[in-house]
């Protein structure tokens, strides 16, 4: 029973495909060209429904590729109201159709030239996918084969063709800001090395005056003379430094300006007196 | 009391059965009511989800889309009329200006009837392009259904459900169908799409489907007579202004018919019988256009200074802050779904991103889901980051405008300033400062240690040069 069901079933999925193989689009004399305008190398193919070509055509700025073939409905001669070469860009899967002129018997032919293609076509990177498709109205099952593929061949001295893509609504590279460098510091050996010449020059400066006689012998005889004035004159020069020490560290010109004001004015009412003392000293012939 | 306490629930529950988050206002032009019929599975849907459905001839008086400056409905739906023309009531510009007013469109065609002008130049002003004539028909010789007419005119397309176009695109359309589903689209127009970022198709033709005219190019097809051909055909096309209103293009109102909800059709390369997807279809497309899918909404937007251990970080949404700042920015979206406002996941592939702009974008960074603020209803995104080394008016911009999702596009405005004077690091902290400021303190030992000679110096023995130069 189940033999006689599956071979009933096998029999009518055979009866299936030769109905289907009794009416279907297909197409004879198939040929293809590519016509240089200048007379020479043209290319001449042989298309089959079956196989596609192995390697594609190519198809320069000036040529023209013709196709000339003959659709035929089971067997016969006939026009499908459907008789297209549809190229195809592999990249993006972008297709155009291009409609075959096709007569009463089946003949159809087509021509196409740079100008026909879209402009994503001519600056594709991979070659096009050709496909012929048949197909008609009624019980006929329609053609769909691959055919064979075309290369752009791009004219090296004409501009190159442009292709910019439409605005499309989608996520937008990322951008992060580059901020400028941070200021550098040369190594700190450098920087050292430097510091102590320069704390060197101190040490240098006092023997230079040591060794030239300077010393600070009167100082106990203008103690002795004007203490109060001579105490407040030089200790108010070190508390001015000292105030420039503290506006360099942490207070701000409002907190100095007074300051500096009172230190200044104590400079100068003792200062008075010191320096009359040490002019005294200097009328004296002791310095 | 009691009474009106019940009338403001009533208003209550009516403002909340109200689905789409632009009202419920639905206009619907039919040729006469006798049409009404054949689309009762639809607009019974259409009811049931809560729409206020008015019914009017393109003839009739008392048509009025505008009433003081105000919309008369939310929503239109145009089913194929076998007029010429529509009318003074709905001309294009009226057209244009309801969806100007944030009205959307759901316009149908009909292979059999030629579009009225109205819509075919509504159409085009927004770069859709009909067919010659405002008339043609889709076949594909290869994807009709076998059943009955359609078996030998092959005017009944059966497609796959619509899958997205893009990776990065949500899908509204066929989410939930499965694999053996089809949509049925009988006798149908086919529109190509100009280049317009506002414009996509829901359902493109196969790419063996063509476009033609049934009543001229019945023998031959020439190479001038195909209007579209290929997946250039859109059968099924959206389209959403920058206010986000919405219009869509059914090519065949057949789809939405009751014949075509849940029929069982038998593709042309064999197999059983399938069940069409077409109500699922047909609710998920009025849905969309309507406004039930895919609106967003903002809920609140908050940026403050992310520095650790500084008081000012506690501050929300201050109004300046320093270069090189490290701030955070969380932004809360809502997305619309049929009845209420659920979390916005944005879809794979995609980001929300956020723009630091001063002219141009100084940062563009993509937005990451903030479980710990987020909730059922809201989703919270956010981003960390520095601000760039340049002071200046800088906004914090989200533009997130995504086909089939309405826009979203939010500006605040901040200062960055430069830094203050103390704000940088000390000299004494720069290693390259230290031979100038030993300079200076050397200076100053000097300059005491001169007082102190000058002052107190005792003369010199006799020989010693400096001596001799005494006055």
């Amino acid at each position: 029973m189940r033999l006689t069901r599956s071979i009933a079933s096998a029999l009518l999925l055979f009866s299936a495909g030769v109905a289907q193989a009794a009416s279907a689009w297909s197409f004879d004399d198939g040929s293809l060209q590519v016509v240089a305008k200048k007379s020479g190398d043209n290319v001449k193919e042989k298309l089959n429904s079956k196989t596609p070509l192995a390697n594609p055509v190519t198809l320069g700025s000036l040529d023209t590729l013709k196709l000339g073939l003959t659709a035929k409905d089971n067997g016969n001669g006939k026009r499908p109201h459907q008789a297209f070469l549809v190229l195809q860009e592999q990249d993006s899967g972008l297709e155009a159709p291009f409609p075959m002129m096709v007569k009463e018997n089946g003949k159809a032919v087509l021509q196409i030239t740079h100008k026909d293609l879209p402009m994503q076509f001519l600056v594709a990177k991979k070659p096009l996918k050709a496909s012929i498709v048949l197909a008609s109205f009624g019980a006929s099952q329609g053609l769909n084969a691959p055919a064979f593929e075309v290369k752009i061949g791009i004219d090296p001295n004409a501009p190159a063709p442009t292709y910019e893509k439409p605005l499309r609504y989608g996520k937008q590279p990322e951008i992060h800001h580059i901020f400028r460098p941070d200021p550098k510091s040369p190594p700190k050996v450098v920087s050292l090395f430097f510091t102590l010449l320069v704390v060197a020059a101190l040490p240098a400066l006092l023997i230079g005056w040591a060794i030239l006689g300077g010393n600070v012998k009167h100082l106990s005889t203008a103690l002795s003379r004007a203490p109060l004035s001579h105490a407040t004159f030089f200790g108010s020069i070190v508390a001015m430094e000292f105030v420039f020490f503290l506006y360099y560290t942490t207070w701000n010109l409002f907190q100095v300006l007074p300051v500096m004001a009172a230190v200044a004015a104590v400079t100068v009412l003792s200062g008075t007196k010191a320096l009359g003392e040490v002019q005294a000293r200097r009328l004296a012939g002791d310095r | 009391m009691r009474l009106s306490l019940s009338f403001a629930a009533a208003l209550f529950a009516a403002a909340v059965s109200a689905v789409s988050t632009t009202g419920n206002r639905l206009l619907v032009i039919l040729d006469d009511d006798g049409d009404k019929h054949v689309y009762s599975k639809f607009l019974g849907d259409l009811k049931s989800r809560g729409f206020d459905l008015s019914f009017k001839t393109p003839k009739s008086d008392s048509l009025s889309l505008f009433h003081l400056g105000e919309r008369s409905y939310d929503h239109i739906i145009f089913f194929p009329t076998k007029t010429k023309g529509l009318g003074p009531n709905l001309t294009p510009n009226l057209l244009v200006d309801f969806l100007n007013a944030q009205g959307n469109i759901l316009v149908t065609l009909h292979s059999n009837v030629a579009a009225p002008t109205s819509l075919a130049a509504l159409l085009a002003e927004l770069d859709i392009q009909l067919p010659a004539d405002r008339a043609g028909l889709v076949v594909d010789h290869f994807h009709h259904a076998a059943d009955n007419s359609s078996a030998s005119a092959h005017d009944v397309l059966l497609l796959p459900p619509p899958k997205p176009v893009r990776s990065d695109v949500k899908d509204f359309f066929s989410a939930g169908a499965g694999p053996d589903d089809v949509l049925a689209f009988p006798r149908g127009m086919g529109a190509t799409l100009g280049a317009s970022a506002l414009l996509n198709p829901i359902v493109r033709a196969p790419a063996t489907a063509y476009s033609y005219n049934p009543k001229e190019q019945v023998g031959a097809l020439t190479a001038d007579d195909v209007f579209a051909a290929g997946t250039q055909l859109s059968l099924v096309s959206a389209f959403q202004a920058r206010n986000s209103a919405r219009l869509a293009l059914v090519g065949a109102a057949e789809m939405l018919q009751d014949a075509w909800f849940d029929a069982e059709v038998t593709a042309a390369a064999g197999g059983s019988k399938k069940k069409t997807l077409n109500r699922e279809f047909a609710k998920r497309l009025s849905g969309w256009t309507f406004q039930e899918l895919g609106v967003l909404r903002t809920n609140w937007i908050e940026h403050r200074l992310d520095e650790p251990g500084d008081a000012r970080s506690n501050e929300t949404n201050p109004n300046i802050y320093r270069i090189k700042n490290n701030v955070q920015y969380t932004i809360s979206l809502s997305e619309y779904a049929w009845d209420s406002w659920t979390a916005f996941a944005v879809p794979d592939n995609d980001d929300l991103q956020l723009e630091f702009t001063m002219l141009s974008p100084f940062h563009r960074l993509p937005l990451s889901w903030d479980t710990s603020r987020s909730s059922e209803a809201a989703s919270a995104y956010t981003a960390h980051f520095r601000l760039p080394d340049q002071h200046g008016i800088f906004n914090f911009r989200v533009n997130y405008k995504r086909p089939f999702l309405s826009n979203i596009d939010e500006k605040n405005t901040v200062s960055v300033r430069h830094m203050a004077h103390n704000e940088w690091p000390r000299s004494f902290v720069i290693s390259g400062a230290w031979p100038w400021i030993a300079g200076v303190a050397v200076t100053v030992a000097g300059w005491l240690a001169f007082c102190a000679v000058w002052m107190y110096s005792a003369p010199a023995k006799q020989g010693v040069r400096g001596d001799k130069k005494t006055r």
